[in-house]
C-alpha cells in the first residue's frame, strides 16, 4: 500500500514538472499554431542561468531572475526570427525552432562544457518532508510540485479572470477578428511566447537543481513534452495538466510493476504459447516504461485527435 | 577501372622513383571517436589521453625513425557514423584504429575491421578497443586483429565485489540495477554469478531503459522494499547520477558499487550524495604515490587536467602498443599488422599501477584493478569538490584476471 | 523538359559515372553516403513536397528497409532468388508494406496531427527495437557480409558506389515518372485542396495512404542501400534525429522543387562529412545553416536558384548571375568573419585553454595558421570587422539589385 502511495506521489510530482514545461508549449501552439522544438531548450537555459546566477545573487533570487532572462530571450526569438518566418508557413516555423534548439545546445556546450555542472539543491531545502514506511520523502520534490501548482493557478486565473486573458484566449481562436477589434495581436503573440519561455525557464531553474543540469537535458525532455501537449489537446491548459499527470503516473506505476503480456495471456491458458513466442510478449512492463507515453499519444491521436480536452482540430 | 589502375600505377611508379630520397610512409594511427553531439564528453577524454601518449611515443623517437601520425575522425556518436569513418580512415592509409566509447560502436568497428581484413589479406589493419567493455567483444566477436586494453564487465564486477566484501559493506542482500543493453546485462549476470562465491543473495535484478529515465523515484521504492545492504550498478552518466541522488534523497542507507562513478562531473554534481560509495577502476592517483604523482602531474602539464575516468587506462593501452612497436620492423607503407598483432600478444609494460600485459587467447588486457571509495580524505579531489577517491583495495593483475570465454574462437593466421 | 535542364542532367550523370576516377577513396565513400541521403530525401520529398504531408517519422521506413535487407543478405547469402544487386528490392517491399499500414493510420489525420502520428509510430518502433533482439540485434545490431554475384565481388568501394548510383538514379527516374502519372498528379491536389478533392469524389484517405506507401517504399530502398554499404544494420537508424535530418535536408534543398530534396540531402551529408573532422562545433554551424535557410531562403537552395533564373531573358540571366556572384562573395566574407569568431571563442572557452589560462595569464591561441592574443583587440576586431563588412556589402548588393529591378520595371 505504501508502495502504491509512493508511486502515485512520485508520478504526480513528475507529472507536475512535465506540466511546467509543457504549459508554455501548449499556449504557444494554441496561439500561433507552432510546435516549438526549442521549447525544451528554454527549460535547459533556465537551469544554466540559475546555476550561473546562484553564487552571485543566491538561490531564491536566481529562481526569479533566470526565468526573466529566458523570457527576454524568448521575446527576441519571437520578434526577430519567428515573426519573419511566419509568412513562409508552419513547416518553416517548426524547422527554424529545430535549428534554434541545435544552436542553443551547442552554445551551452561551448560555454559550460560537456559535463553536468554543479547545480544542486541548496542545503536549507534538502531535508525529508515526511517518512513513510522507512522511506524519506525529499521536501524539494514537494516544493517542485507546489511551484507547478502555483503556476497553474496563476495562469488559469490570468486567462479566465482578466481582460488580458480574454484577449489572449480570443487571439487563439480568431486572430484576425481580434486584430480588427483594435488589439495589437503581434504584441500579444510576443508576450505569450515570452511568458511561455519564462515558464519553461522557471521549470528548468527549479528542476535542474534536483535532477542534473547538463547539455542533454533539453533533448531528454524534448519529445515527452510534445507528447503531453498532443495528448492534452493542443492549446488546452487544463488538458496539458491532465496529460502531464496521466503520463507521470502511468510511467511511475509501470516502472514499479513486473507485469508481462504473457501473464495476462496465461489467464486464458495461452501462457506457454506466449513464453514460446517470446519477443514483446515476455518483456517486463517496467522495461517498456519509456514507450508508454508514445503508445498513449498514438491511442489519443487515433481515437480522439483533439486530445483529452482540446476543442480545436 | 583500367584507367584508374593505370593512373594508380603511374603514381606508384613515380613514387618509387622519388623514394630513393624519401623515407617509407609513417605509421598512421586513426582515432575514430565521438567528438561531437550528446555523447561527445567521453570521446574527447579518449582523444586527450591518446594524444598525450602518442606525443610521448613520438618524443621517444616515434616508429621507424619517423613520428607516428595520429589522425582524428568524428564518428558522430553512432555505429553508422563509425562504420563510415573507419572506411575513411582506411582510405587515408590508417594501420591501426583506436576507439573506446560505447560497446555498440566497438561492435561495429570490430566487425568492419574483421571484414576488411578478410577481403584484403596481406594488407590487414588492427583495431585497439580502448573502452568497449561488453563481454562479446572478447567472446563471440573476438578475432585476431582486435585487442581490448580496458577491463571488461567480468573484471569490473568481480573486483568490485571482492573489494566491497573486504571493506565489509557488501552485506548479504544485494540489489542489481542496470541499463538494459549488453553492458548492463553483462554486469548483472556477473553480479549474479559472483553471489555464490562470496555468499550473498541478489534479492532483485532490474534492467531499465538507457538514458531515458528522468525520475528514478519509482526504482528507489523498489530498492527500499527489497531491504538490501548494497546496490551494484554498471550505470554511467545521467543514469547513475539520478539513481544515486534519488536513493540518497529517500534516506536509504545502502552502499553503491559502481563502475563509472569517476566520470568527470559526477562527483561535482552529486556532491555529498556520492560519499561512501564504491568504484572499481584501473587507476587511482594515490596508489604507488611516487610514480603516479609524476604521471598525473605530467599529464596535467600537457592536457590541462588530471587524468580520470577512461584516461589512465587509455594511456596504459597506448603504452602497451608502444611497447609492441619496439619489436616490429617498419615496412614501406607503415608496418605489417600481423607482426604488430603478434608483438602485442607478447607485450608487457610497467605502468604506475603495476604491470599490465596482453592475453593472447582472447586479446583481453590483464591489468591491476583498484577498488576505491568516495571520501573527503582523498589526496586528489574530483571536480573541485572536497571529495575524491581513496583506494580501498589494490587487486593485482593476476588476481583480477577472469577466465577466457568459451565463445571466443579465434582464427590465428598461418 | 527544356534543353538546358537536359544538358545539366546529362553532365551531372556523366560526372557521377566518372567519379571513381576523379576523387579519392575517402571522397568516394562520402559520395555513397550522399547518394543514399539524396534518395531518402527524394522519398520524403514526394510525401511532403508533393502531397503536403509533413512526416516526422520517416526513419522508421528507412530502418525497416535497412533491417529487411540485412536479414535477406544473411538468409540468401547473395545467391538464388536475391543476389546482392537485387537486395534493395527487399527494402522496397518491406518499406511499402510498413508504409501501407502506417499510412493507413496516419493519413486519417492532417497537418500537425499527421506529423505527430508519424512521430509516435517511429518513436514506438525505436523504443521497442532494443527489446526485440531477434529482429534488431540489440545495441550491437545485425551484421552481414556482401557476397559476390553476377561476376562482381562487391568487395571494392567503386563496385559499391556503382551499385548505389544505379539504384539511386533509377529510383529518382521512377519518382519523376511517378509524378507524371494520374496518381502523382492527384498528390498535388491533395496538397492544395483536400476538401475539394473529396467533393470531386476522390477517396482522399486511400489516396494519401497510397502516396505514403510509395514514399515509404523509396525510403526502404535507401535503407537497404545503406545496409548494403555498411554490411550491418543497427537500431540507431530508427532514431528521431534521422527523421528530422531528412526533413531539414529536404527543406534546405527545396522541398517543392523536384530535385531540391536530393541536392539538400547530398549537400548536408557532404557538409557533415567534411566539417565533422575539421571542427568540434560543426553541429553549431549546421544549426545556424538551418536557421538562416529557413529565414532567408524559404524555398530552399534549389528553389531559390530556379526562382531567380526562371523568368529572365539571356541578358537578364547574365545580370542575375552577376548579382548572385556578388552576393555570394559578400556573404562569404561575412561567413568567414563569423566562422573565425566562433572558432576563436570556442578555443577561448575550451577546457584545455581554461586549464592553462588564468591569473592574468592569457596565452595566445593558434587559429588559421596565425596566433592571436585574446586580450588584444586584434582578433576580435578582425572577426567582427569581417563579419560586419560582409553584411554591409550584401546589403549594398541587395539594394542595388532592387533598384535595378525597379528601374527596369
Amino acid at each position: 500500500m505504501d508502495q502504491l502511495v509512493f508511486a502515485l506521489l512520485n508520478g504526480t510530482i513528475y507529472g507536475l514538472l512535465l506540466f511546467m514545461v509543457s504549459a508554455g508549449l501548449t499556449l504557444i501552439f494554441g496561439m500561433m499554431g507552432v510546435l516549438n522544438f526549442a521549447h525544451a531548450s528554454f527549460y535547459m537555459l533556465g537551469a544554466y542561468f540559475a546555476y550561473t546566477l546562484e553564487p552571485l545573487i543566491g538561490f531564491w533570487l536566481a529562481l526569479v531572475v533566470s526565468p526573466l532572462l529566458v523570457m527576454g530571450l524568448g521575446i527576441l526569438v519571437e520578434r526577430f526570427i519567428l515573426r519573419r518566418v511566419h509568412a513562409h508557413g508552419h513547416a518553416h516555423e517548426l524547422l527554424v525552432t529545430f535549428g534554434l534548439a541545435v544552436v542553443i545546445a551547442e552554445v551551452i556546450k561551448m560555454v559550460y562544457g560537456n559535463f553536468p555542472v554543479e547545480y544542486r539543491v541548496p542545503p536549507e531545502l534538502s531535508f525529508a518532508a515526511f517518512t513513510l514506511s522507512g522511506l524519506d520523502y525529499p521536501f524539494y520534490r514537494i516544493f517542485m510540485g507546489a511551484v507547478a501548482v502555483a503556476m497553474f493557478i496563476a495562469i488559469y486565473l490570468l486567462l479566465t479572470r482578466t481582460r488580458v486573458g480574454i484577449v489572449v484566449r480570443s487571439a487563439i481562436y480568431r486572430p484576425q477578428t481580434v486584430e480588427a477589434l483594435g488589439h495589437n495581436v503581434p504584441l500579444v503573440f510576443m508576450s505569450v511566447f515570452g511568458i511561455g519561455a519564462a515558464m519553461a525557464g522557471l521549470a528548468g531553474a527549479v528542476a535542474g537543481a534536483f535532477y542534473t543540469t547538463n547539455p542533454n537535458m533539453a533533448l531528454e525532455l524534448g519529445v515527452i513534452v510534445f507528447v503531453v501537449v498532443v495528448v492534452g489537446g493542443l492549446g488546452s491548459m487544463g488538458g496539458a495538466m491532465a496529460a502531464s499527470l496521466l503520463i507521470g503516473i502511468t510511467n511511475s506505476l509501470a516502472v514499479g510493476s513486473d507485469f508481462r503480456m504473457a501473464d495476462l495471456l496465461s489467464v486464458f491458458g495461452l501462457g506457454d504459447w506466449a513464453e514460446g513466442v517470446g519477443g514483446l510478449l515476455t518483456i517486463n512492463l517496467s522495461s517498456l516504461a519509456a514507450t508508454l507515453p508514445f503508445f498513449i499519444m498514438l491511442l489519443v491521436l487515433v481515437l480522439r485527435p483533439s486530445g483529452l480536452m482540446g476543442e480545436k482540430e | 577501372m583500367a584507367l584508374r589502375n593505370l593512373l594508380g600505377s603511374t603514381a606508384a611508379a613515380s613514387f618509387v622513383i622519388c623514394a630513393g630520397a624519401v623515407a617509407a610512409e609513417p605509421l598512421k594511427i586513426a582515432l575514430v571517436e565521438t567528438l561531437s553531439g550528446p555523447q561527445a564528453s567521453t570521446g574527447l577524454l579518449y582523444r586527450d589521453a591518446v594524444n598525450y601518449q602518442i606525443g610521448k611515443l613520438n618524443a621517444a623517437g616515434g616508429f621507424g625513425g619517423q613520428p607516428i601520425e595520429l589522425m582524428e575522425y568524428d564518428n558522430q556518436g553512432g555505429p553508422v557514423g563509425a562504420a563510415d569513418r573507419v572506411r575513411a580512415a582506411i582510405s587515408d592509409g590508417a594501420d591501426v584504429i583506436l576507439q573506446g566509447s560505447s560497446s555498440a560502436v566497438a561492435g561495429q568497428v570490430t566487425e568492419d575491421v574483421r571484414k576488411y581484413n578478410l577481403r584484403n589479406a596481406g594488407n590487414e589493419i588492427l583495431y585497439i578497443n580502448l573502452g568497449g567493455e561488453a563481454m562479446e567483444l572478447t567472446g563471440e566477436k573476438c578475432h585476431f586483429y582486435h585487442f581490448r586494453t580496458s577491463p571488461n564487465a567480468a573484471i569490473r564486477v568481480n573486483t568490485l565485489l571482492d573489494g566491497m566484501k573486504d571493506a565489509g559493506v557488501l552485506g548479504d542482500r544485494v540489489y542489481a540495477i542496470n541499463q538494459n543493453y549488453s553492458w548492463g546485462v553483462d554486469f548483472q549476470n556477473n553480479t549474479v554469478a559472483g553471489s555464490e562465491r562470496l555468499g550473498f543473495e541478489v534479492v532483485e535484478q532490474t534492467l531499465h531503459d538507457v538514458n531515458k529515465i528522468q525520475d528514478f523515484a519509482p526504482y528507489v521504492a523498489r530498492i527500499q522494499a527489497a531491504d538490501v545492504n548494497s546496490v551494484i550498478s554498471g550505470n554511467w552518466s545521467n543514469d547513475l547520477l539520478l539513481l544515486m541522488k534519488a536513493v540518497s534523497g529517500a534516506g536509504i542507507d545502502v552502499k553503491f558499487g559502481t563502475a563509472f562513478l569517476d566520470q568527470p562531473g559526477n562527483i561535482g554534481n552529486a556532491g555529498a550524495v556520492a560519499e561512501g560509495h564504491f568504484l572499481s577502476a584501473p587507476f587511482n592517483p594515490e596508489v604507488n604515490p611516487e610514480e603516479t604523482t609524476a604521471f598525473v602531474e605530467d599529464y596535467k602539464a600537457v592536457t590541462g587536467h588530471y587524468p580520470s575516468y577512461v584516461e589512465p587506462a587509455t594511456v596504459f593501452g597506448v603504452m602497451l602498443l608502444g611497447e609492441a612497436l619496439k619489436n616490429v620492423e617498419p615496412t614501406e607503407d607503415g608496418l605489417n599488422a600481423e607482426d604488430l598483432a603478434l608483438a602485442l600478444e607478447q607485450a608487457t609494460v610497467q605502468t604506475p599501477m603495476g604491470q599490465i600485459s596482453m592475453r593472447s587467447d582472447d586479446h583481453q588486457v590483464i591489468l591491476p584493478m583498484i577498488v576505491q571509495e568516495v571520501s573527503k580524505d582523498a589526496a586528489f579531489k574530483a571536480d573541485d569538490t572536497e571529495f575524491g577517491f581513496v583506494p580501498v583495495k589494490v587487486i593485482a593483475a593476476e588476481d583480477a584476471v577472469q577466465p577466457v570465454q568459451d565463445s571466443c574462437n579465434m582464427k590465428r593466421p598461418g | 523538359m527544356k534543353i538546358g535542364t537536359l544538358a545539366i542532367l546529362t553532365i551531372g550523370v556523366a560526372l557521377l559515372l566518372a567519379l571513381p576516377w576523379l576523387v579519392s577513396d575517402s571522397m568516394l565513400n562520402a559520395a555513397v553516403q550522399m547518394l543514399i541521403a539524396a534518395l531518402f530525401a527524394m522519398a520524403f520529398g514526394l510525401l511532403c513536397g508533393r502531397a503536403g504531408m509533413l512526416s516526422f517519422g520517416h526513419a522508421a521506413y528507412f530502418g525497416v528497409g535497412a533491417f529487411a535487407a540485412v536479414h535477406a543478405m544473411n538468409a540468401f547469402n547473395g545467391e538464388g532468388l536475391l543476389p546482392t544487386p537485387l537486395l534493395p528490392l527487399v527494402g522496397a517491399g518491406t518499406g511499402m508494406i510498413s508504409g501501407l499500414i502506417a499510412g493507413y493510420f496516419s493519413t486519417k489525420r492532417t497537418g500537425v496531427y499527421f506529423a505527430m502520428i508519424t512521430l509516435a509510430l517511429a518513436e514506438l518502433l525505436h523504443a521497442l527495437a532494443p527489446h526485440l533482439k531477434a529482429v534488431f540485434g540489440g545495441e550491437a545490431g545485425i551484421s552481414s557480409f556482401r557476397m559476390p554475384a553476377w561476376g562482381f565481388t562487391f568487395g571494392s568501394l567503386s563496385e559499391v558506389y556503382y551499385l548505389t548510383l544505379i539504384w539511386t538514379l533509377g529510383c529518382i527516374l521512377l519518382l519523376y515518372l511517378f509524378s507524371k502519372t494520374p496518381l502523382g498528379r492527384l498528390a498535388l491536389g491533395l496538397r492544395e485542396n483536400a476538401h475539394r478533392m473529396r467533393f470531386l469524389g476522390y477517396n482522399t484517405h486511400a489516396l494519401g495512404t497510397l502516396i505514403f506507401a510509395v514514399s515509404a517504399m523509396f525510403a526502404g530502398i535507401a535503407g537497404a542501400l545503406q545496409s548494403l554499404n555498411l554490411e550491418a544494420a543497427n537500431y540507431v537508424v530508427l532514431e528521431s534525429h534521422i527523421s528530422t535530418a531528412v526533413v531539414l535536408n529536404s527543406f534546405i534543398g527545396g522541398v517543392r522543387v523536384f530535385f531540391g530534396p536530393a541536392i539538400g540531402g547530398a549537400l548536408m551529408t557532404f557538409f557533415g562529412y567534411i566539417t565533422s573532422d575539421l571542427t568540434r562545433v560543426w553541429l553549431l554551424y549546421q544549426g545556424i545553416i538551418f536557421v538562416l535557410v529557413m529565414m532567408f531562403m524559404p524555398r530552399g537552395i534549389v528553389g531559390e536558384v530556379i526562382e531567380r533564373f526562371r523568368h529572365s531573358s539571356l541578358r537578364g540571366l547574365a545580370q542575375t548571375a552577376g548579382t548572385m556572384a556578388l552576393r555570394v562573395a559578400s556573404l562569404a566574407i561575412a561567413a568567414f568573419g563569423g566562422v573565425f569568431m566562433i572558432e576563436f571563442i570556442q578555443r577561448f572557452l575550451s577546457s584545455d585553454y581554461r586549464a592553462t589560462a588564468g591569473n592574468g595569464n592569457w596565452p595566445d591561441i593558434a587559429l588559421f595558421s596565425y596566433v592571436w592574443s585574446p586580450v588584444s583587440v586584434l582578433p576580435w576586431a578582425f572577426g567582427i570587422g569581417l563579419f560586419a563588412i560582409g553584411i554591409a556589402l550584401t546589403m549594398i548588393v541587395n539594394r542595388r539589385a532592387a533598384a535595378a529591378q525597379e528601374a527596369s520595371a
